[in-house]
């Protein structure tokens, strides 16, 4: 525990240093207390999470708060494990990413204090039982990023970003401290333990109330859909290693406060997990669609995020289902699930974030329509979000597939449960499966317009290999990516613990339902580790046979002879195919002038895919919610289809109802 | 699964491929009124191919070079969990149907990416209408299994579709799963009226304008993993409509097998030669379609096993 408190001190020591005069001495300043931190604090939470019993203190502090009550276990050290490496990575990939400002009178010691702070709000996040001691993390996270974010701040775009997170965060704070609140009136204490024994003991509508409060606050911090629309402007705006943070590391709070609140609830209603799984199903599904109408490699990259929380929270959902059935497997494969793909969304949407930093820096642009054939020119960095890609469309033998699988084999349970929620989870696995078709068009849309076929602008500045600061996080976090894709065991150490809590509140059956889970992950690891292998040897077979090398030409035009860069597949035509079926959910703003007359001057076509959400809470602070007279007054009463359509609903509506009292209900 | 029927199974998933073209194309002839090739033409297509140097693009990458390699080795490992025996298949555990699906990923964003590397703007858009096409068909399959999961119990995608024809709601559903298969079988293996293999115009398209730059061995890397798609759905539905048990009854289980999937292989060839080709814009709700089917079937077994 001394070494947890000692960290801390490090880090606010290491932040108050790190305002020291010199670019270069902050920066190293920033990373060797980041390293120092990290390396204390995963001799403390280490063993917590391989199985030692949970650490617990109590801090003597001065009037208002009294004592502190410290406590890390299982699930606040699988978040810390993690948390702080990667942040150490990303202050090391920002000494490359922020190189070129470290000559100039540029203050670059406040961004390594930021950061600094970020890794002290995740230690006080992770480790307190206190309710005012999470709040204060809670904001201090906040606030860190806020002011990361607005790094360009002199851009007029940037700020507005930064001060939508900022009101969007702090929405989400209302929403938590209102939580916090009712349960202080119940329990007149702010320990998190006393907390979870009245919601064990209390059910009812106030509890029910703190649940919906809850996923409110932990929703707008992880940015569920439709709490998302802070997301992708902050991550658009952010310097890359920020973003990366944000997406991987920071926001991954929110969704360990949920996971905790359910452990604290014990065995939640019925709906609760029900509501989870619709809530988290509905992310995933509007966030995998927004990913593929965006041109901003970020922007595309930040709504991912929205989806992975939610296929994360679609993991809880089934083990919050679990709780209220006693059903233990599912308890296992939801949490576990969950929490592994947590783990490995950190360890892949980082990465994509770096290499797509790497771009930024290498080109100065991150629109994909300007870019093109970076592949040949950055090849590390393309291998890296190559690797990324195929990660986060949950495609074998890396790392996403992994955490994909144990969730869907909680929606394909065997387990004896009743047949229309059988049925309901079934359909459930659908819906994932769409998200993953739809995640793997967006990622070969991303990778395949900005690293395959040629530069599709001129003037975009001729990139280069970017420095090793930067590399070696990209490597790092690819080396983990493709580890706990062949070996996904290890992955599963660090979530048994975590697993075990939410196990511990059912009574003990005595069977273990751990062990086949990590048995079943051993083989996906076999499987997966097969498939690298037998690609290997169909490639050095390949080389080893080829007599001579192959012949060069022009790539076949069809007949015509004249091609050029301009002329390749784009982004947007190469998502309009699936963007023409969901125009009412992915809105676009046109803006055209077409030529006209004998001899045209200008003309123009701008699209913009707009996030709705946003959209529509301007246009209902503007205007008012006129939806519904809106929509009627665009249904014309002539129209056939109308007509049709009612007369379809009247005969669906009769006919099921027959059917329904003569059968099952009678 | 013994190791005889494991070695048959692999043997099939090595030459059906070749076959199974063979007796597409030899239905096609016939119905044009031509005798048509031999039924191992395209065996001796691919050796040809193999024996050939290839001509790449200039603007390609590694990873074009590596692409059609890593579709063939994951449609390969797609054919070993793929149950086209009934109730056995050589890799089995609970949940393999996760990882074929998945595997069948991984194979189609290497086509996509490969077509995306030469950088051609035809090859862009077949990737585009191949990624958009499986988003509409991808939650057909995951439907289906779902409702074998309901009706068997069962978790490893062999014994859900080997046995499902135990359950007492099959003959109400065999038809509409059979049909759902079907048109998973002309969407992964491009197939009329989802895609034509046979048009002379890049414009219309999906999985021939996507390998337009391959040759040589690459080609029928491609070539062979494709056939193998459609061996793969028509093993699935063979495994389906299989009266026999292959672990008790292994010749005559083997034998249905075939004549299954001998049969499939008309029945895509009566479709390619009695209708055209979808217009793209109505490809999606053919797709779609089958999507929803499955999902009927998801709804129907849901009302027949709870009102039992």
């Amino acid at each position: 525990m001394s070494a947890l408190v000692i960290s801390v001190l490090a880090l606010i020591a290491g932040t108050l240093a790190c305002l020291l005069p010199g670019n270069r001495v902050a920066a190293m300043i920033g990373v060797l207390t980041q390293f120092v931190a990290t390396s204390l604090v995963l001799a403390v939470a280490l063993p917590v999470v391989l199985g030692a019993p949970p650490l617990a203190a109590d801090l003597n502090w001065a009037y208002p708060v009294g004592t502190l009550r410290v406590r890390l276990d299982a699930l606040g050290a699988f978040f810390l494990v993690w948390s702080l490496p990667m942040t150490l990575l990303g202050s090391i990939y920002a000494v490359g990413y922020l190189r070129p400002f470290f000559d100039t009178p540029r203050m670059l010691g406040l961004h390594y204090a930021l950061l600094n702070l970020t890794s002290l709000s995740f230690v006080l996040i992770y480790t307190a039982d206190h309710a005012l001691v999470f709040l204060l993390g809670w904001e201090i996270a906040a606030l860190a990023a806020w002011l990361l974010v607005i790094w360009d701040y002199t851009n007029q775009k940037v700020r507005f970003a930064g001060f939508n997170y900022l009101v969007s965060t702090h929405i989400g704070l209302i929403f938590l401290v209102a939580a916090t609140m009712i349960l202080y009136t119940h329990t007149a204490s702010w320990d998190l333990d006393r907390f979870g024994q009245w919601m064990r003991a209390n059910g009812g509508s106030e509890r029910n109330l703190v649940f919906l409060l809850l996923v409110a606050s932990f929703g707008i911090k992880s940015a569920f859909f439709p709490f998302h629309s802070w997301l992708p402007r902050a991550h658009a705006a952010a310097p890359a290693h920020v973003s990366a943070l944000m997406s991987g590391v920071i926001h991954k709070a929110g969704l360990y406060a949920l996971v905790r609140f359910v452990f604290l609830i014990g065995q939640p209603d019925e709906w609760m997990g029900w509501f989870l799984i619709g809530f988290s199903a509905l992310s995933a599904v509007i966030g995998a669609l927004y990913t593929v109408g965006q041109r901003d490699l970020k922007r595309m990259l930040g709504y991912s995020s929205t989806e992975n929380v939610g296929i994360a929270g679609i993991g809880f959902g089934i083990g919050c289902l679990g709780l209220t059935w006693g059903n233990e497997a599912l308890v296992a494969l939801g949490f576990a699930g969950g929490l592994l793909h947590v783990l490995n969304h950190a360890f892949f949407k980082c990465q994509l974030f770096y290499a797509a930093g790497a771009v930024y820096q290498a080109t100065h642009s991150v629109n994909m329509e300007r870019l093109g054939g970076l592949s040949r020119l950055m090849p590390w960095t393309a291998l890296c979000f190559l690797l990324g890609g195929v990660a986060i469309s949950a495609l074998p033998p890396l790392n996403g597939f992994t955490s994909e699988f144990v969730i869907y084999s909680g929606l394909f349970t065997g387990e004896p449960i009743d047949y229309l929620p059988k049925a309901a989870l079934a359909a459930g696995g659908a819906v994932l499966a769409f998200v993953g078709a739809v995640s793997a068009l967006s990622i070969t849309r991303a990778f395949g317009i900005v690293f395959l076929g040629t530069p599709r602008d001129s003037s975009v500045h001729a990139p280069t290999e970017v420095s090793r600061w930067m590399l070696v996080p990209m490597g790092v976090h690819a080396l983990g990516v493709v580890l706990l894709g062949v070996a996904p065991a290890l992955g599963f150490m660090l979530v048994r613990g975590p697993t075990e809590i939410a196990l511990s509140s059912l009574p003990a059956s005595g069977t273990d339902v751990l062990q086949p889970i990590a048995d079943t992950l051993t083989k996906i690891g076999m499987i997966s580790g097969s498939l690298a292998l037998l690609i290997g040897v169909l490639i050095a077979l390949r080389v080893m046979v080829a007599r001579q090398p192959a012949a060069r030409h022009r790539t076949w035009g069809c007949g015509y002879s004249a091609a050029n860069a301009r002329m390749q597949y784009t982004g947007s035509s190469f998502s309009s195919d699936f963007s023409a079926r969901f125009r009412s959910v992915m809105v676009t703003v046109r803006r055209r002038k077409a030529p006209a007359g004998y001899f045209p001057s200008d003309s123009y076509l701008i699209t913009n895919c707009v996030d709705a959400v946003e959209r529509r809470l301007f246009s209902v602070i503007k205007r008012g919610d006129a939806s519904a007279t809106e929509l009627s007054g665009k249904l014309r009463e002539d129209d056939p289809r109308v007509a049709f359509a009612a007369a379809l609903i009247a005969v669906t509506l009769v006919a099921g109802l027959i059917v329904l009292t003569g059968g099952p209900l009678a | 699964m013994s190791t005889v029927t494991l070695l048959i199974h692999v043997v099939m998933m090595l030459t059906m491929p070749v076959l199974m073209v063979g007796w597409v194309n030899r239905t096609k002839s016939l119905w044009a009124g031509r005798r048509g090739p031999g039924l191992l033409q395209s065996g001796w297509d691919l050796l040809r191919l193999l024996h050939k140097q290839p001509v790449f693009s200039v603007v390609i990458s590694p990873l074009f070079r590596a692409g059609a390699w890593v579709v063939l080795a994951a449609s390969l490992l797609a054919a070993l969990i793929a149950p086209m025996l009934g109730s056995a298949a050589p890799l089995q555990f609970s949940h393999d149907f996760i990882v074929f699906a998945y595997t069948l990923g991984l194979a189609r964003l290497f086509l996509m990416l490969s077509a995306l590397d030469v950088g051609s703007s035809f090859e862009g858009m077949g990737a585009a209408r191949e990624a958009a096409f499986s988003t509409f068909i991808e939650p057909a399959l995951f439907l289906l299994i779902g409702t074998a999961c309901l009706a068997t119990g069962q978790t490893s995608f062999a014994s859900l579709i080997g046995h499902w024809h135990q359950a007492p709601d099959f003959p109400w559903l065999v038809a509409p799963a059979v049909a759902v298969l079907f048109v998973l079988l002309q969407a992964e293996a491009a197939r009329v009226p989802v895609d034509d293999p046979l048009t002379h115009l890049e414009l219309t398209m999906v999985h021939e304008v996507m390998i337009l730059d391959h040759s040589g061995p690459e080609l029928a890397a491609m070539q062979f993993a494709g056939a193998m798609k459609m061996t793969i759905y028509a093993g699935l539905i063979a495994a389906l409509l299989n009266p026999f048990d292959v672990s008790t009854q292994p010749f005559a289980g083997v034998v249905a097998s075939l004549l299954i999937m001998a049969g499939v292989a008309v029945a895509v060839g009566c479709v390619e030669s009695l209708t055209a080709r979808l217009r793209m814009p109505y490809v999606p709700y053919y797709l779609m379609g089958a999507s929803v089917l499955a999902a009927l079937c998801l709804g129907a077994t849901t009302l027949l096993v709870v009102r039992t």
